[in-house]
């Protein structure tokens, strides 16, 4: 039987809206994931050492501050160079649209605006694991 | 005369008594019913936002148990119901004044120029460094200065954001300082001093001050919950003690509930917290042997306010009458001066939605006139790109101009409190003051607001409300234009703002690193060292004042960070519960 999805729900910087995340992780739990939330105040280091120990398959950030492209550049980067380039890592909270596609080039598999549809967020997950999955083992 | 002898000779003479009862049974069994097999009603079920159930009609059966003079009464008197004031709107107008700034303090100042030049007042947001007490240079701060507010780590940069601008008329405020009042307060009143400002003639705007806001969804926190009660109470007990009496002493102790009625857990449920919030800072206030007199008339309940005008009036009304009577039993107070509450929100900002979000200057409109109706007196909105980015100066003046133009062009302000009367919302009101009183016996059950939010209890409703709103707009139970309604895929995006300039953070680093170099760092390293002292001796007895201490330190141009470093270190930070 294929493994559960595990994932790590991050809130990166110092904004400490928390709500968004906490409820993403509990939607994902109802989903049949297992969740890891971090709490707030993370800096990139420590979610990607958080993703390292807890093994997981997606990597999920929340942001509302304003810090989306610095932090998930540098935790793409980190994650790649901790041989977690496997690893779905997606955004989302209060993103500006002309965010998305920076956010895109700089590692984030997905980017969900506020407002994202959460079963739509949760099906991409799915579907986001499933291809990295499938790339790994025909690797 | 012909309509009225016609109209005597069509009324048919009543051969038996009619009550309401028995009508309003009549016309549901031979009027409602039938309309609805040939017109379905659109719900099964109907409710207000915050999910209470509604009837389709109210009558004077859902009053009976209301008494004008003791449940209602007048406005500016005892139980307060109908508004804190006697004239309401008749005598207010709103404040122009703008919770704004962004980047440098030169960038700050930029912005509020203009914002004064339109004839407004400019009120101060801090970056998120600022707010929790790190230095631009602090590890943690990279990324985040200058993103969400001013970047206001000294004095010095308060003098840069605040230059060419008159004080005395303006004020100084640090933003929401609620783990850092005696910042706020130590800034505003050391920068009267440098421009020969008296500091009673100013509005004065410190800061908001209330830490227990901070652990419960915006968690800007830095100190475990007790300590920061107490640093909250210094302000209070600090401006009733030295300062001379305040012209307008603003945002010196709000209560705000503006996560907790964000998050859905409902308008009963919000007043319910905002009561026990209320008792948690008037108690240690009393310790410190302050009279009721002394800082409650300063206290305001700072709301989240909803789209559902008659619920929030409600809701309103139930707060001023429930903290009123709070007042006079708990506190054995008949002073009517700390009786009436004043009330204030912030427009519910999780309405604003990413999707077409021109739609939200409707959804401003309305929230903006739910909060009226509840006799708000100061209303604090969001722009309508609210869930993009950071405001533009149009959405902040739009947003601005909604309040006023509801005040002013719509024939609305000469009754006071025009929604008495109505069956329903006399209805409504009753029961949120019920089901408030319920939550704030619960919360003081558990041992209080400190005790319930160590409990995670807090949490634990936002996150109910959160979810349960959540799963009714997936499915569908819950209508929101443009997202589950009418939803348009390539929506256009109007003009949003482009965001701080990350060379703003560079320059930051750089002033903060200079300011170290060029200050006197005799006098600096000093006052720290006399903080430090001063909180230490506040482990030991907890109603000792920091802010006399605070106040040397910063006009020394000790950093915001210097101070929080050792404070950290003296009084230990806060450890949330892992969720």
């Amino acid at each position: 039987m294929e493994r559960k999805i595990r994932v790590l729900i991050a809130k990166p910087g110092l904004d400490g809206h928390e709500l968004g995340a906490r409820l993403i992780s509990r939607v994902l739990m109802d989903a049949g994931m297992e969740v890891i939330y971090t709490g707030p105040r993370q800096t990139a280091k420590m979610v990607a050492n958080s993703a390292m120990q807890e093994d997981v398959d997606v990597v999920g950030l929340s942001f509302l501050g304003g810090s989306q492209k610095e932090h998930t550049a540098e935790i793409s980067r980190l994650l790649k160079a901790n041989g977690m380039s496997d690893v779905v890592l997606v955004v989302g909270g209060v993103i500006p649209p002309m965010d998305v596609s920076p956010l895109k080039k700089s590692g984030a598999d997905g980017v969900f605006p506020s407002g994202a549809d959460i079963v739509e967020i949760t099906k991409s997950i799915r579907d986001l694991v499933k291809k990295k999955r499938k790339k790994a083992v025909t690797a | 005369m012909a309509i009225e002898k016609a109209v005597r000779k069509t009324r048919k003479p009543s051969t038996k008594k009619t009550t309401i009862e028995g009508a309003l049974q009549e016309w549901e069994t031979k009027v409602r019913q039938p309309s609805i097999a040939s017109k379905p009603e659109r719900k099964q079920q109907f409710k207000t936002m915050a999910d209470y159930p509604v009837k389709s009609i109210y009558t004077p059966l859902d009053v009976a148990d209301i008494d004008y003079l003791k449940d209602i009464g007048f406005p500016g008197q005892y139980p307060f119901t109908r508004h804190n004031t006697p004239n309401s709107y008749r005598s207010l107008d709103f404040v122009l004044s703008y919770y704004s700034g962004f980047g440098t303090p030169e960038s700050g100042n930029k912005r509020f120029q203009e914002l004064i030049a339109r004839g407004g007042r400019a009120g101060v947001a801090t970056d998120l460094p600022t707010q929790i007490a790190l230095d631009p240079d602090h590890p943690l701060a990279k990324g985040e200065v200058g993103r969400v507010g001013v970047s206001l780590p000294s004095l010095a940069d308060a003098d840069r954001l605040y230059a060419n601008i008159d004080i005395s008329k303006n004020g100084v405020s640090a933003g929401v300082s609620n783990c850092i009042p005696f910042y706020g307060l130590a800034l505003a009143i050391a920068l009267a001093e440098k421009r020969g400002v008296k500091v009673k003639d100013m509005p004065l705007a410190a800061g908001q001050d209330d830490p227990l806001k901070e652990y419960t969804g915006r968690d800007t926190w830095i100190f475990p919950v007790p300590i920061a009660i107490e640093i909250a109470t210094d302000n209070r007990e600090y401006v009733a003690h030295y300062l001379p009496p305040m012209k307008q002493a603003r945002s010196m102790g709000m209560v705000c509930t503006t996560q907790l009625g964000w998050c859905g857990v409902g308008a009963a449920e919000e007043l319910g917290f905002a009561l026990a919030h209320f008792v948690c800072y008037i108690d240690s206030a009393l310790r410190r042997g302050l009279t009721l007199e002394e800082f409650v008339p300063h206290m305001d309940w700072h709301a989240g306010c909803d789209m559902d005008i008659f619920q929030e009036a409600a809701k309103f009304r139930a707060g001023r009458k429930l903290f009123a009577k709070l007042i006079k039993e708990k506190y054995h107070c008949d002073n009517p001066r700390v009786q009436a509450l004043r009330s204030t929100c912030w427009i519910h900002s999780q309405r604003m939605y990413a999707q077409q979000p021109l739609n939200n200057l409707a959804r401003l409109t309305m929230t903006v006139l739910a909060s009226y109706l509840g006799g708000l007196e100061s209303i604090a909105t969001p722009g309508w790109d609210e869930a993009i980015a950071l405001p533009t100066e149009e959405s902040t003046r739009i947003s601005n101009m909604i309040k006023f133009i509801i005040n002013n062009e719509c024939g609305l302000e000469g009754v006071v409190d025009p929604l008495g009367g109505s069956y329903y919302v006399e209805r409504l009101t009753k029961q949120i003051e019920e089901e408030a009183e319920y939550w704030f016996n619960r919360i003081q059950d558990m041992g209080g607001a400190v005790a319930a939010v160590q409990k995670g209890f807090h949490y634990q409703e936002e996150l109910k409300g959160t979810y349960r709103e959540r799963q009714q707009i997936n499915s569908g139970e819950r209508v929101v234009i443009g997202l589950n309604k009418f939803r348009i895929e390539d929506d256009k995006m109007p003009e949003i703002f482009p965001g701080a300039d990350p060379e703003d953070e560079r320059i930051q680093v750089e002033k903060i690193r200079q300011l170290r170099e060029r200050r006197d760092n005799k006098l600096a390293k000093e006052k720290l060292a006399r903080l430090e002292d001063v909180a230490v001796k506040k482990t030991k007895d907890d109603k000792v004042n920091m802010v006399p201490a605070v106040l040397e330190a910063v006009k020394a141009y000790v950093t915001v960070g210097e101070i929080g470093s050792s404070l950290r270190k003296i009084f230990g930070e806060y450890k949330p519960a892992q969720g």
